[in-house]
């Protein structure tokens, strides 16, 4: 049989013991999937939405409540858009306690963290396309927040914006970011991420003499686990977008009259609640982008598990790492419940 | 520049080309994204005649947003606009309180409690020829 861009993905056999759901816990694997749930769905949502100040939640209301199955897609958008950053969020962390990082996987951990900062972008700018007074406020102190970077601050916020306050060439500009210019560097990480797996010798195993296990699984086996993996993820999206509609509110009508609630969207309650402490750059940008550049550092920073260690969880020679990131990890949960607390 | 061999200058100016093409590039992006194309923001507005507001009077104007403040010395006004990150205080009781981080001021702007640092901006009233009011935001 002449391979195909299917065997490309998946060489002929692996090792049983990495392929367990308890190991990789499935999520690279629902994050694709999501991907291209969001794809299917936002192209059809173009077909009705309008990316003008006036018309923009009203093209969402429509979509939602007249076009027929309207409301299941826009709701499949939103829940599989919301489930991305939950699972691309367990990904890393499930990369980091096996130690999987570790060379020759450190590039392609850090396009994987590049796809999660794309993911967080498209949240964003998806959920400001609404253009309603539920995401007024997020869209004033986000915007505002780049007015704060010394020197080039300024020119940044005109750039995103494209005015001198929130308005039309917002709303434009964020459109293109979502359908075109986010969606397009995403599906260039996404495929570059999946192709270096493959490249880097598949999931973090030891070398084959350390293998206690030797059993291995055929890629029909492991296209059958995806399946399955899809299907589910599949009945859980229709299952919240049936029960549970992604929310519309009032169009905004003036950019400076206060309406609607002031939380910021579920992803960023960490960083409003830091707000709250004081100054806007230094908790608003520098923080947050320190974290950053801590995930980013730790496949440089701490030492490659021992050989007999890879492809198991919690490896005892990368103890470090595994606390530096259960800290972090423990830090912003523990802002976004305060955070989501009503303000007294 | 005898121990530089033909190859390592060829692609010494190779990635110099390239760095300064990208740089250009990348100024150019930024210049072109720059430009505005809807009109600044209004900075005066016209509140009707100033006979409206009489001594005494506290009266919100949502839009602007502003609260216009007519006391024995004259008209005052104070901008809404929380000087943390932007988002417009709510009057509570005789104080404006922000809903976004929790900022908190006094009835003449003062900072009561942070994140805010700086007190509400004091804005510029005048009574035109026609003996309107008009608040300046700049
Ligand atoms: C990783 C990919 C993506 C993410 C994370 C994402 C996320 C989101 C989110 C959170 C919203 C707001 C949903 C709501 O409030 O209902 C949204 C809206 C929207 N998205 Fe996406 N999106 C992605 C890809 C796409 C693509 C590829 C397209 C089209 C080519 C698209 C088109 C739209 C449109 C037209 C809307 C506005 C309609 C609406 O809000 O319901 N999206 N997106
Ligand atoms: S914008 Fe008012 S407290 Fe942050």
């Amino acid at each position: 049989m002449r391979p195909s861009f299917f065997h490309h993905l998946h060489p002929p056999t692996i090792p049983a013991k990495q392929s367990r759901w308890r190991y990789t816990l499935g999520a690279g694997g629902m994050a694709v999937f999501l991907l291209l749930v969001l794809g299917a769905t936002g192209i059809l949502e173009l077909f009705y939405y309008i990316p003008t100040p006036d018309q923009a939640a009203r093209s969402i209301q429509t979509i939602s409540y007249l076009v027929p199955f309207g409301g299941l897609v826009r709701n499949i958008h939103f829940w599989a858009a919301q489930l991305l950053l939950i699972v691309s969020a367990v990904h890393l962390v499930r990369v980091v306690f096996t130690g999987s990082y570790a060379p020759p996987r450190r590039f392609n951990y850090l396009l994987g963290l590049a796809l999660f900062i794309f993911a967080i972008l498209l949240d964003f700018t998806g959920y400001v396309l609404r253009w309603d007074q539920g995401i007024q406020w997020a869209l004033v102190v986000g915007t505002n927040l780049i007015k704060t970077i010394p020197l080039i601050g300024n020119l940044l916020y005109i750039v995103l914006t494209g005015g001198t306050q929130p308005g039309l060439p917002t709303l434009i500009r964020f459109y293109a970011w979502h359908i075109f210019g986010l969606t397009l560097g995403a599906v260039i990480l996404g495929v570059w991420h999946i192709f270096r797996v493959r490249r880097d010798g598949g999931i973090a195993v030891p070398p084959p003499p350390l293998r206690v296990d030797k059993e291995r699984i055929t890629r029909k086996e492991l296209a059958r686990r995806e399946v399955l993996a899809m299907l589910m993820t599949g009945a859980a999206l229709i299952l919240f977008a049936a029960f549970i509609p992604a929310p519309i509110a009032q169009p905004i009508s003036d950019i400076n009259v206060m309406a609607g609630d002031a939380k910021a969207p579920w992803f960023f309650l960490w960083v409003q609640q830091m707000l709250k402490w004081g100054d806007p750059f230094t908790w608003g940008v520098f923080v947050p982008l320190i974290v950053l550049a801590v995930l980013a550092l730790i496949p440089y920073i701490f030492p490659k598990p021992a050989d007999s260690e890879l492809g198991k969880w919690f490896p005892r020679s990368n103890r470090s790492a595994q606390i530096i990131l259960a800290v972090i990890a423990l830090l912003i949960i523990v802002l976004t419940i305060f955070g989501s607390l009503p303000a007294s | 520049m005898s121990d530089l061999s033909r190859r390592d200058f060829l692609k010494l100016t190779t990635t110099t080309l390239l760095t300064i093409s990208g740089a250009l590039g990348v100024g150019a992006l930024f210049r072109f994204l720059d430009y505005q194309t809807e009109p600044p923001a209004k900075t005066e507005f016209d509140l009707g005649p100033a006979a409206n507001y009489p001594i005494g009077s506290r009266s919100l104007v949502p839009d602007v947003p502003a609260f216009l403040i007519h006391s024995q010395n004259g008209f005052s006004a104070l901008s809404l606009v929380c000087t943390h990150l932007g988002c417009t205080v709510e009057q509570k009781g005789g104080e404006f309180a922000c809903p976004c981080h929790g900022s908190l001021y006094n009835a003449d702007g003062k900072v009561l409690r942070g994140p805010a640092q700086k007190p509400l901006r004091a804005l510029r009233v005048e009574v035109n020829s026609n003996g309107n009011l008009i608040l300046h935001t700049d």
